[in-house]
Protein backbone atom coordinates (compact mmCIF):
# COMPACT_ATOMS: atom_id res chain seq x y z
CA UNK A 1 0.00 0.00 0.00
CA UNK A 2 2.77 2.36 1.24
CA UNK A 3 4.93 1.57 -1.81
CA UNK A 4 2.47 1.44 -4.31
CA UNK A 5 1.29 5.04 -2.91
CA UNK A 6 5.84 6.32 -3.27
CA UNK A 7 5.24 4.67 -6.69
CA UNK A 8 2.26 6.56 -7.79
CA UNK A 9 3.72 10.01 -6.10
CA UNK A 10 7.26 9.47 -7.68
CA UNK A 11 5.28 8.95 -11.60
CA UNK A 12 2.93 12.27 -10.51
CA UNK A 13 6.18 14.20 -9.97
CA UNK A 14 7.41 12.81 -12.98
CA UNK A 15 4.83 14.16 -15.25
CA UNK A 16 5.09 17.37 -13.06
CA UNK A 17 8.92 17.78 -14.20
CA UNK A 18 7.78 16.80 -17.93
CA UNK A 19 4.90 19.43 -18.11
CA UNK A 20 7.69 22.14 -16.66
CA UNK A 21 10.01 20.84 -19.30
CA UNK A 22 7.60 21.65 -21.90
CA UNK A 23 6.27 24.88 -20.67
CA UNK A 24 10.69 25.66 -20.29
CA UNK A 25 11.19 24.72 -23.81
CA UNK A 26 9.03 26.23 -25.58
CA UNK A 27 10.63 29.69 -23.68
CA UNK A 28 14.03 29.26 -24.89
CA UNK A 29 13.05 27.96 -28.02
CA UNK A 30 11.37 31.57 -28.23
CA UNK A 31 14.11 33.27 -26.56
CA UNK A 32 16.75 31.36 -28.71
CA UNK A 33 15.16 32.54 -31.73
CA UNK A 34 14.31 36.04 -31.18
CA UNK A 35 18.02 36.61 -30.13
CA UNK A 36 19.48 34.69 -32.94
CA UNK A 37 17.84 36.92 -35.28
CA UNK A 38 15.90 33.86 -36.83
CA UNK A 39 12.67 36.12 -36.18
CA UNK A 40 12.08 39.49 -36.90
CA UNK A 41 11.56 41.46 -33.07
CA UNK A 42 8.85 43.39 -34.09
CA UNK A 43 6.91 39.58 -35.04
CA UNK A 44 8.48 38.07 -31.79
CA UNK A 45 10.48 39.80 -29.43
CA UNK A 46 12.71 37.80 -26.95
CA UNK A 47 10.63 36.60 -23.83
CA UNK A 48 13.29 38.14 -21.40
CA UNK A 49 12.63 41.54 -23.05
CA UNK A 50 8.26 40.95 -23.06
CA UNK A 51 9.00 40.19 -18.92
CA UNK A 52 10.65 43.72 -18.82
CA UNK A 53 8.37 45.64 -20.22
CA UNK A 54 5.49 43.34 -18.73
CA UNK A 55 7.00 44.25 -15.26
CA UNK A 56 7.31 47.95 -16.61
CA UNK A 57 3.34 48.06 -17.19
CA UNK A 58 3.24 46.63 -13.85
CA UNK A 59 5.06 49.49 -12.45
CA UNK A 60 3.56 52.50 -13.62
CA UNK A 61 0.10 50.69 -13.00
CA UNK A 62 -1.05 51.15 -16.53
CA UNK A 63 -1.45 47.01 -16.63
CA UNK A 64 -3.61 47.09 -13.38
CA UNK A 65 -5.75 49.69 -14.03
CA UNK A 66 -7.03 48.29 -17.42
CA UNK A 67 -6.81 44.86 -16.24
CA UNK A 68 -9.57 46.30 -13.11
CA UNK A 69 -11.35 48.18 -15.65
CA UNK A 70 -11.83 45.00 -17.63
CA UNK A 71 -12.75 42.54 -14.31
CA UNK A 72 -15.23 44.93 -13.49
CA UNK A 73 -16.71 44.85 -16.97
CA UNK A 74 -16.85 41.31 -17.28
CA UNK A 75 -17.92 40.65 -13.55
CA UNK A 76 -20.60 43.07 -13.29
CA UNK A 77 -21.87 41.46 -16.84
CA UNK A 78 -21.75 37.78 -15.43
CA UNK A 79 -23.85 39.39 -12.54
CA UNK A 80 -26.61 40.10 -14.73
CA UNK A 81 -26.35 37.01 -16.61
CA UNK A 82 -26.72 35.42 -12.88
CA UNK A 83 -29.13 37.17 -11.74
CA UNK A 84 -31.48 37.21 -14.73
CA UNK A 85 -30.40 33.56 -15.94
CA UNK A 86 -30.57 31.46 -12.69
CA UNK A 87 -34.18 33.02 -11.73
CA UNK A 88 -35.42 32.02 -15.45
CA UNK A 89 -33.88 29.17 -15.58
CA UNK A 90 -36.10 27.79 -12.85
CA UNK A 91 -38.68 29.04 -13.49
CA UNK A 92 -38.89 27.62 -16.92
CA UNK A 93 -38.24 24.58 -15.46
CA UNK A 94 -41.31 25.03 -12.91
CA UNK A 95 -44.00 26.78 -15.91
CA UNK A 96 -44.59 25.06 -18.78
CA UNK A 97 -46.05 28.86 -20.27
CA UNK A 98 -42.87 30.01 -19.55
CA UNK A 99 -41.18 27.07 -20.80
CA UNK A 100 -42.82 27.48 -24.21
CA UNK A 101 -43.13 31.58 -24.33
CA UNK A 102 -38.71 30.86 -24.10
CA UNK A 103 -37.64 28.01 -25.49
CA UNK A 104 -37.87 28.95 -29.40
CA UNK A 105 -36.15 32.51 -28.34
CA UNK A 106 -33.38 31.10 -26.43
CA UNK A 107 -32.65 27.92 -29.04
CA UNK A 108 -32.21 30.29 -32.18
CA UNK A 109 -30.26 33.01 -29.55
CA UNK A 110 -28.00 30.48 -28.30
CA UNK A 111 -25.92 28.91 -30.96
CA UNK A 112 -25.83 33.14 -32.32
CA UNK A 113 -22.58 34.44 -32.04
CA UNK A 114 -23.21 37.36 -29.45
CA UNK A 115 -20.29 39.29 -30.43
CA UNK A 116 -22.05 40.11 -34.07
CA UNK A 117 -24.92 41.97 -31.58
CA UNK A 118 -22.42 44.51 -30.55
CA UNK A 119 -23.20 47.15 -33.29
CA UNK A 120 -26.55 46.94 -31.82
CA UNK A 121 -25.52 47.28 -28.49
CA UNK A 122 -23.10 50.49 -29.30
CA UNK A 123 -25.96 51.82 -30.90
CA UNK A 124 -28.48 51.37 -27.80
CA UNK A 125 -26.49 52.36 -25.14
CA UNK A 126 -23.50 54.32 -26.26
CA UNK A 127 -19.58 53.42 -26.90
CA UNK A 128 -18.59 53.57 -23.13
CA UNK A 129 -19.18 50.55 -20.37
CA UNK A 130 -22.68 50.07 -20.65
CA UNK A 131 -23.01 48.75 -24.08
CA UNK A 132 -19.71 46.84 -23.27
CA UNK A 133 -21.79 45.39 -19.36
CA UNK A 134 -24.94 44.57 -21.16
CA UNK A 135 -23.22 42.29 -24.10
CA UNK A 136 -21.51 40.30 -22.07
CA UNK A 137 -24.41 39.99 -20.02
CA UNK A 138 -26.11 38.97 -23.53
CA UNK A 139 -23.57 36.61 -24.51
CA UNK A 140 -23.36 34.88 -20.84
CA UNK A 141 -27.33 34.74 -19.76
CA UNK A 142 -27.70 31.73 -22.00
CA UNK A 143 -25.81 28.98 -21.31
CA UNK A 144 -26.43 30.19 -17.17
CA UNK A 145 -29.99 30.09 -18.28
CA UNK A 146 -30.13 26.53 -20.12
CA UNK A 147 -27.40 25.19 -17.34
CA UNK A 148 -29.96 26.17 -14.85
CA UNK A 149 -32.51 25.32 -16.60
CA UNK A 150 -30.89 21.83 -16.57
CA UNK A 151 -30.18 21.67 -13.08
CA UNK A 152 -33.83 22.06 -12.16
CA UNK A 153 -35.37 20.05 -14.27
CA UNK A 154 -32.56 17.35 -12.93
CA UNK A 155 -33.92 17.50 -9.37
CA UNK A 156 -35.39 14.56 -7.73
CA UNK A 157 -39.52 14.78 -8.31
CA UNK A 158 -39.97 13.29 -5.39
CA UNK A 159 -38.22 15.49 -3.02
CA UNK A 160 -40.60 18.21 -4.32
CA UNK A 161 -43.37 16.35 -3.74
CA UNK A 162 -42.61 14.73 -0.44
CA UNK A 163 -42.08 18.88 1.01
CA UNK A 164 -45.02 19.92 -0.79
CA UNK A 165 -46.97 17.02 0.84
CA UNK A 166 -45.55 17.70 3.93
CA UNK A 167 -46.73 21.45 3.76
CA UNK A 168 -43.89 23.02 2.47
CA UNK A 169 -44.75 26.48 0.89
CA UNK A 170 -43.76 27.50 -2.93
CA UNK A 171 -40.88 29.56 -1.19
CA UNK A 172 -39.60 26.90 1.06
CA UNK A 173 -39.53 24.57 -2.08
CA UNK A 174 -37.54 26.97 -3.99
CA UNK A 175 -35.01 28.27 -1.25
CA UNK A 176 -35.18 24.83 0.72
CA UNK A 177 -35.13 21.95 -1.97
CA UNK A 178 -34.73 23.17 -5.62
CA UNK A 179 -31.92 25.89 -5.29
CA UNK A 180 -29.41 23.08 -2.86
CA UNK A 181 -30.43 19.87 -5.17
CA UNK A 182 -29.88 21.70 -8.32
CA UNK A 183 -26.64 24.26 -6.95
CA UNK A 184 -23.71 21.99 -7.95
CA UNK A 185 -24.67 21.94 -11.56
CA UNK A 186 -25.80 25.59 -11.84
CA UNK A 187 -22.31 26.68 -10.45
CA UNK A 188 -20.69 24.40 -13.18
CA UNK A 189 -23.13 26.55 -15.66
CA UNK A 190 -21.19 29.69 -13.98
CA UNK A 191 -17.76 27.60 -14.54
CA UNK A 192 -18.61 27.74 -18.33
CA UNK A 193 -19.62 31.28 -18.46
CA UNK A 194 -17.04 32.92 -16.59
CA UNK A 195 -14.22 32.60 -19.71
CA UNK A 196 -17.31 33.98 -21.96
CA UNK A 197 -17.69 36.65 -19.56
CA UNK A 198 -13.40 37.34 -20.14
CA UNK A 199 -13.54 36.41 -24.03
CA UNK A 200 -16.70 38.99 -24.58
CA UNK A 201 -14.98 41.65 -22.64
CA UNK A 202 -11.94 41.50 -24.03
CA UNK A 203 -13.19 41.16 -27.69
CA UNK A 204 -15.62 44.21 -26.97
CA UNK A 205 -13.16 46.45 -26.29
CA UNK A 206 -11.27 45.15 -28.88
CA UNK A 207 -13.40 46.03 -31.28
CA UNK A 208 -14.96 49.88 -29.59
CA UNK A 209 -12.09 51.18 -27.52
CA UNK A 210 -12.45 52.49 -24.29
CA UNK A 211 -10.19 51.75 -22.24
CA UNK A 212 -9.32 47.76 -20.61
CA UNK A 213 -7.30 45.14 -21.21
CA UNK A 214 -8.43 44.87 -24.77
CA UNK A 215 -8.55 48.46 -26.06
CA UNK A 216 -4.94 48.77 -25.08
CA UNK A 217 -3.96 45.25 -26.64
CA UNK A 218 -4.93 46.98 -29.93
CA UNK A 219 -3.83 50.58 -29.32
CA UNK A 220 -0.24 48.75 -29.02
CA UNK A 221 -0.63 46.61 -32.38
CA UNK A 222 -1.48 49.29 -34.11
CA UNK A 223 1.50 51.10 -32.83
CA UNK A 224 3.97 47.70 -33.63
CA UNK A 225 4.81 47.55 -29.78
CA UNK A 226 5.16 44.08 -29.80
CA UNK A 227 6.43 43.52 -26.58
CA UNK A 228 3.69 45.27 -24.89
CA UNK A 229 1.19 42.99 -26.98
CA UNK A 230 2.85 40.39 -25.63
CA UNK A 231 2.71 41.40 -22.15
CA UNK A 232 -0.94 42.24 -22.33
CA UNK A 233 -1.71 38.46 -23.88
CA UNK A 234 0.19 36.62 -21.99
CA UNK A 235 -1.38 38.51 -18.65
CA UNK A 236 -4.93 37.63 -20.43
CA UNK A 237 -3.47 34.13 -19.96
CA UNK A 238 -2.82 34.24 -16.63
CA UNK A 239 -5.39 35.89 -15.28
CA UNK A 240 -7.67 33.21 -17.12
CA UNK A 241 -5.93 30.39 -15.80
CA UNK A 242 -6.31 31.53 -12.60
CA UNK A 243 -9.82 32.28 -12.87
CA UNK A 244 -10.56 28.85 -14.13
CA UNK A 245 -8.64 27.66 -11.20
CA UNK A 246 -10.51 29.17 -7.93
CA UNK A 247 -13.38 28.61 -9.46
CA UNK A 248 -12.49 24.77 -9.43
CA UNK A 249 -11.60 24.78 -6.18
CA UNK A 250 -14.89 26.70 -5.25
CA UNK A 251 -16.78 24.46 -7.10
CA UNK A 252 -15.00 21.31 -5.16
CA UNK A 253 -16.02 23.24 -2.26
CA UNK A 254 -18.85 23.78 -2.76
CA UNK A 255 -19.83 20.00 -3.71
CA UNK A 256 -21.52 19.30 -0.49
CA UNK A 257 -24.65 18.09 -2.46
CA UNK A 258 -23.33 16.47 -5.61
CA UNK A 259 -24.51 13.10 -6.52
CA UNK A 260 -21.79 10.82 -7.05
CA UNK B 1 -56.88 18.21 -23.35
CA UNK B 2 -54.46 18.82 -20.73
CA UNK B 3 -52.33 16.73 -22.76
CA UNK B 4 -53.49 18.03 -26.31
CA UNK B 5 -52.98 21.72 -25.53
CA UNK B 6 -49.33 20.30 -24.42
CA UNK B 7 -48.66 18.45 -27.49
CA UNK B 8 -50.02 21.21 -29.89
CA UNK B 9 -47.81 23.40 -28.19
CA UNK B 10 -44.93 21.50 -28.54
CA UNK B 11 -44.94 20.81 -32.36
CA UNK B 12 -43.15 22.81 -35.17
CA UNK B 13 -46.09 24.72 -35.34
CA UNK B 14 -46.23 26.05 -31.73
CA UNK B 15 -42.91 26.30 -30.95
CA UNK B 16 -42.46 29.19 -33.61
CA UNK B 17 -45.22 30.96 -32.49
CA UNK B 18 -43.34 32.55 -29.42
CA UNK B 19 -41.38 34.03 -32.54
CA UNK B 20 -44.41 35.57 -34.43
CA UNK B 21 -45.65 36.95 -31.11
CA UNK B 22 -42.42 39.09 -30.46
CA UNK B 23 -41.91 40.08 -34.04
CA UNK B 24 -45.79 41.22 -34.22
CA UNK B 25 -45.07 43.21 -30.94
CA UNK B 26 -41.75 44.44 -31.85
CA UNK B 27 -43.74 45.60 -35.09
CA UNK B 28 -46.50 46.70 -33.42
CA UNK B 29 -44.68 49.60 -31.28
CA UNK B 30 -42.87 50.46 -34.28
CA UNK B 31 -45.40 51.40 -36.49
CA UNK B 32 -47.46 53.15 -33.40
CA UNK B 33 -44.16 55.29 -32.87
CA UNK B 34 -43.45 53.79 -29.34
CA UNK B 35 -39.68 52.99 -30.15
CA UNK B 36 -37.62 55.18 -32.50
CA UNK B 37 -36.83 53.50 -35.56
CA UNK B 38 -33.87 55.26 -35.92
CA UNK B 39 -32.77 52.94 -32.73
CA UNK B 40 -34.79 50.01 -33.40
CA UNK B 41 -36.16 49.52 -37.56
CA UNK B 42 -39.32 47.65 -37.83
CA UNK B 43 -38.92 43.73 -38.57
CA UNK B 44 -40.77 44.59 -41.69
CA UNK B 45 -37.94 47.11 -42.99
CA UNK B 46 -35.57 44.62 -41.59
CA UNK B 47 -36.92 42.16 -44.00
CA UNK B 48 -37.07 44.43 -46.72
CA UNK B 49 -33.35 45.10 -46.56
CA UNK B 50 -32.37 41.53 -46.01
CA UNK B 51 -34.16 40.76 -49.58
CA UNK B 52 -31.99 43.11 -50.79
CA UNK B 53 -28.87 42.09 -49.28
CA UNK B 54 -28.89 38.48 -50.12
CA UNK B 55 -30.04 39.26 -53.26
CA UNK B 56 -27.29 41.75 -54.15
CA UNK B 57 -23.78 40.58 -55.31
CA UNK B 58 -21.32 42.08 -52.48
CA UNK B 59 -22.78 41.01 -49.62
CA UNK B 60 -23.33 37.41 -50.39
CA UNK B 61 -19.79 37.62 -51.39
CA UNK B 62 -19.09 38.73 -47.81
CA UNK B 63 -21.29 36.04 -46.25
CA UNK B 64 -18.98 33.23 -48.11
CA UNK B 65 -16.12 34.49 -47.76
CA UNK B 66 -16.44 34.36 -43.53
CA UNK B 67 -17.92 31.03 -44.18
CA UNK B 68 -15.25 29.76 -46.17
CA UNK B 69 -13.08 31.27 -43.53
CA UNK B 70 -15.21 29.85 -40.51
CA UNK B 71 -15.25 26.39 -42.55
CA UNK B 72 -11.19 26.18 -43.28
CA UNK B 73 -10.54 27.07 -40.00
CA UNK B 74 -12.61 24.80 -38.34
CA UNK B 75 -12.01 21.85 -40.35
CA UNK B 76 -8.24 22.08 -40.09
CA UNK B 77 -8.85 22.48 -36.16
CA UNK B 78 -10.76 19.77 -35.71
CA UNK B 79 -8.70 17.50 -37.60
CA UNK B 80 -5.46 18.42 -35.70
CA UNK B 81 -7.64 18.25 -32.51
CA UNK B 82 -8.45 14.86 -32.98
CA UNK B 83 -5.05 13.89 -33.71
CA UNK B 84 -3.82 15.94 -30.48
CA UNK B 85 -6.73 14.45 -28.32
CA UNK B 86 -5.83 10.79 -29.09
CA UNK B 87 -2.41 11.09 -29.50
CA UNK B 88 -2.52 12.79 -25.33
CA UNK B 89 -5.33 10.10 -24.36
CA UNK B 90 -3.09 7.32 -25.48
CA UNK B 91 0.26 8.43 -24.40
CA UNK B 92 1.01 9.54 -20.75
CA UNK B 93 3.88 10.87 -21.77
CA UNK B 94 2.94 12.96 -24.72
CA UNK B 95 -0.08 14.49 -22.22
CA UNK B 96 2.29 15.26 -19.66
CA UNK B 97 4.13 16.99 -22.49
CA UNK B 98 0.97 18.77 -23.81
CA UNK B 99 -0.99 19.20 -20.94
CA UNK B 100 0.84 22.74 -20.29
CA UNK B 101 0.14 23.87 -23.46
CA UNK B 102 -3.19 23.02 -23.97
CA UNK B 103 -4.55 23.85 -20.46
CA UNK B 104 -2.89 27.31 -21.03
CA UNK B 105 -4.25 28.02 -24.14
CA UNK B 106 -7.36 26.52 -23.01
CA UNK B 107 -8.00 29.43 -20.41
CA UNK B 108 -6.62 32.17 -23.09
CA UNK B 109 -9.47 33.99 -24.43
CA UNK B 110 -8.40 33.11 -28.52
CA UNK B 111 -9.73 36.71 -29.63
CA UNK B 112 -6.85 38.18 -27.90
CA UNK B 113 -4.16 36.69 -30.40
CA UNK B 114 -5.71 38.10 -32.85
CA UNK B 115 -3.85 41.33 -32.63
CA UNK B 116 -0.87 38.87 -32.46
CA UNK B 117 -1.60 37.25 -35.97
CA UNK B 118 -2.34 40.86 -37.42
CA UNK B 119 1.36 41.19 -36.39
CA UNK B 120 2.36 38.01 -38.24
CA UNK B 121 0.16 37.87 -41.23
CA UNK B 122 -1.46 40.81 -41.81
CA UNK B 123 -4.98 41.54 -42.21
CA UNK B 124 -6.86 38.87 -44.03
CA UNK B 125 -7.49 35.01 -44.51
CA UNK B 126 -4.79 34.08 -42.81
CA UNK B 127 -5.40 36.22 -39.64
CA UNK B 128 -8.85 34.81 -39.45
CA UNK B 129 -8.51 31.24 -40.09
CA UNK B 130 -5.21 30.91 -37.65
CA UNK B 131 -7.64 32.53 -34.98
CA UNK B 132 -10.49 30.34 -36.13
CA UNK B 133 -8.42 27.05 -36.12
CA UNK B 134 -6.77 27.67 -32.59
CA UNK B 135 -10.35 28.17 -31.00
CA UNK B 136 -11.69 25.18 -32.20
CA UNK B 137 -8.56 23.14 -31.88
CA UNK B 138 -9.24 22.92 -28.13
CA UNK B 139 -12.48 22.27 -27.46
CA UNK B 140 -11.71 19.11 -30.01
CA UNK B 141 -8.21 18.07 -28.45
CA UNK B 142 -10.26 17.86 -24.81
CA UNK B 143 -13.38 16.19 -25.77
CA UNK B 144 -11.56 13.35 -27.84
CA UNK B 145 -8.92 12.73 -25.41
CA UNK B 146 -11.82 12.88 -23.18
CA UNK B 147 -13.73 9.94 -25.34
CA UNK B 148 -10.91 7.92 -26.26
CA UNK B 149 -9.77 7.57 -22.03
CA UNK B 150 -12.67 7.06 -21.09
CA UNK B 151 -12.83 3.23 -23.50
CA UNK B 152 -13.88 0.61 -21.47
CA UNK B 153 -11.31 -2.04 -20.82
CA UNK B 154 -13.74 -4.58 -21.60
CA UNK B 155 -13.71 -3.23 -25.41
CA UNK B 156 -10.03 -3.36 -25.93
CA UNK B 157 -9.79 -6.53 -24.88
CA UNK B 158 -12.37 -8.10 -27.07
CA UNK B 159 -11.15 -6.47 -29.77
CA UNK B 160 -7.36 -7.67 -29.00
CA UNK B 161 -8.87 -11.28 -28.67
CA UNK B 162 -10.63 -10.45 -31.42
CA UNK B 163 -6.81 -9.97 -33.21
CA UNK B 164 -7.77 -6.40 -33.80
CA UNK B 165 -3.94 -5.61 -35.42
CA UNK B 166 -2.81 -1.87 -33.05
CA UNK B 167 -3.27 0.53 -36.05
CA UNK B 168 -6.77 -0.47 -36.72
CA UNK B 169 -7.68 -0.35 -32.45
CA UNK B 170 -7.40 3.56 -33.16
CA UNK B 171 -9.85 3.30 -35.83
CA UNK B 172 -12.34 0.75 -35.44
CA UNK B 173 -12.13 1.32 -31.16
CA UNK B 174 -11.20 4.25 -29.37
CA UNK B 175 -11.79 6.76 -31.87
CA UNK B 176 -15.25 4.75 -32.72
CA UNK B 177 -15.81 4.87 -28.63
CA UNK B 178 -14.92 8.61 -28.64
CA UNK B 179 -17.54 9.62 -31.69
CA UNK B 180 -20.09 11.13 -29.41
CA UNK B 181 -17.53 12.99 -27.25
CA UNK B 182 -16.22 14.02 -30.59
CA UNK B 183 -19.56 15.40 -31.89
CA UNK B 184 -20.24 17.04 -28.54
CA UNK B 185 -16.88 19.04 -28.85
CA UNK B 186 -17.66 19.74 -32.84
CA UNK B 187 -20.70 21.58 -31.84
CA UNK B 188 -18.74 23.71 -29.44
CA UNK B 189 -16.04 24.20 -32.06
CA UNK B 190 -18.40 25.15 -34.57
CA UNK B 191 -20.34 27.89 -32.04
CA UNK B 192 -16.37 28.94 -31.83
CA UNK B 193 -15.81 29.67 -35.49
CA UNK B 194 -18.86 31.77 -36.32
CA UNK B 195 -17.40 33.91 -33.19
CA UNK B 196 -13.94 34.31 -33.62
CA UNK B 197 -14.16 34.33 -37.66
CA UNK B 198 -16.45 37.46 -36.69
CA UNK B 199 -14.44 38.71 -34.01
CA UNK B 200 -11.28 38.56 -36.10
CA UNK B 201 -13.49 40.26 -39.64
CA UNK B 202 -14.76 43.18 -36.60
CA UNK B 203 -11.22 43.99 -35.57
CA UNK B 204 -9.40 43.67 -39.06
CA UNK B 205 -10.68 43.22 -42.75
CA UNK B 206 -10.83 44.28 -45.74
CA UNK B 207 -13.91 42.01 -46.45
CA UNK B 208 -16.12 40.33 -44.69
CA UNK B 209 -16.88 42.56 -42.25
CA UNK B 210 -20.68 42.85 -43.13
CA UNK B 211 -22.30 44.43 -40.12
CA UNK B 212 -19.41 47.52 -39.02
CA UNK B 213 -19.77 48.65 -43.02
CA UNK B 214 -23.59 49.22 -42.42
CA UNK B 215 -23.58 50.35 -39.10
CA UNK B 216 -20.83 53.36 -39.76
CA UNK B 217 -23.43 54.69 -42.58
CA UNK B 218 -26.11 54.88 -40.35
CA UNK B 219 -28.18 52.51 -42.53
CA UNK B 220 -29.69 50.74 -39.58
CA UNK B 221 -31.92 48.67 -41.42
CA UNK B 222 -28.93 46.79 -43.01
CA UNK B 223 -26.78 46.71 -40.24
CA UNK B 224 -29.83 44.42 -38.45
CA UNK B 225 -30.30 42.67 -41.25
CA UNK B 226 -26.82 41.71 -41.72
CA UNK B 227 -27.01 40.64 -37.95
CA UNK B 228 -30.30 38.53 -38.40
CA UNK B 229 -28.37 36.98 -41.22
CA UNK B 230 -25.83 35.51 -39.18
CA UNK B 231 -28.11 34.60 -36.61
CA UNK B 232 -30.23 32.18 -39.21
CA UNK B 233 -26.86 31.15 -40.48
CA UNK B 234 -25.45 29.77 -37.23
CA UNK B 235 -28.81 28.37 -36.30
CA UNK B 236 -29.02 26.37 -39.08
CA UNK B 237 -25.58 25.23 -38.70
CA UNK B 238 -26.02 24.10 -35.35
CA UNK B 239 -29.57 22.29 -36.59
CA UNK B 240 -27.39 20.80 -39.61
CA UNK B 241 -24.59 19.26 -37.47
CA UNK B 242 -27.49 18.17 -34.81
CA UNK B 243 -28.91 16.18 -37.40
CA UNK B 244 -25.54 15.06 -38.52
CA UNK B 245 -24.97 13.81 -34.95
CA UNK B 246 -28.50 12.23 -34.82
CA UNK B 247 -27.56 10.41 -38.08
CA UNK B 248 -24.02 9.10 -37.47
CA UNK B 249 -24.68 8.17 -33.79
CA UNK B 250 -27.38 5.78 -34.42
CA UNK B 251 -25.76 3.26 -33.68
CA UNK B 252 -25.32 4.45 -30.32
CA UNK B 253 -26.76 3.73 -27.12
CA UNK B 254 -27.47 7.47 -26.37
CA UNK B 255 -29.46 7.56 -30.09
CA UNK B 256 -32.20 5.24 -28.20
CA UNK B 257 -35.07 6.81 -25.84
CA UNK B 258 -33.65 10.40 -26.92
CA UNK B 259 -35.14 12.32 -29.97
Amino acid sequence: MNRAMTAKAVTQRGLFIRSMISVLVIVAVWEAAARAGLVSALFLPPFTKVMAEWWSVCADGSLLLDLSVSLSRAAVGLGLATAIGVPLGIAMARSRLLHWLFDPVIALAFPSPKIAFLPIFILWFGIYSLSKILLVAFACVFPVLIGSFAAATSVNRVLIWSATSMGTSNAGVLFRILLPAAWPRIFAALRVALPVSLITTFTAEMVSGGGGMGATLMYSQRFFESPTVFAYILTMLGVGLLLDFVMMKLQAASAWSQPA
Amino acid sequence: MEADRASWLSSPVGRVLPLVLIGLLWQGASSSGLVNPAFLPSPARIGVAAYDLLTGREIRDNIFITLWRAGLGLTLGSIAGIWLGLMMARSEVFRAYAAPVVGGTYSLPKSALIPLFILWFGIGTATTVCAVFLACLLPMVVNTAQGVSSTPRVLVWSAEAFGTQPRAMLWRVYLLHAMPDIFAGLRVALGFSFVLAISSEMIASTNGKLIFMYGENGAYDYMFAAIACVVVVAFLADRLLLMLTAKSLRWHESARGSS
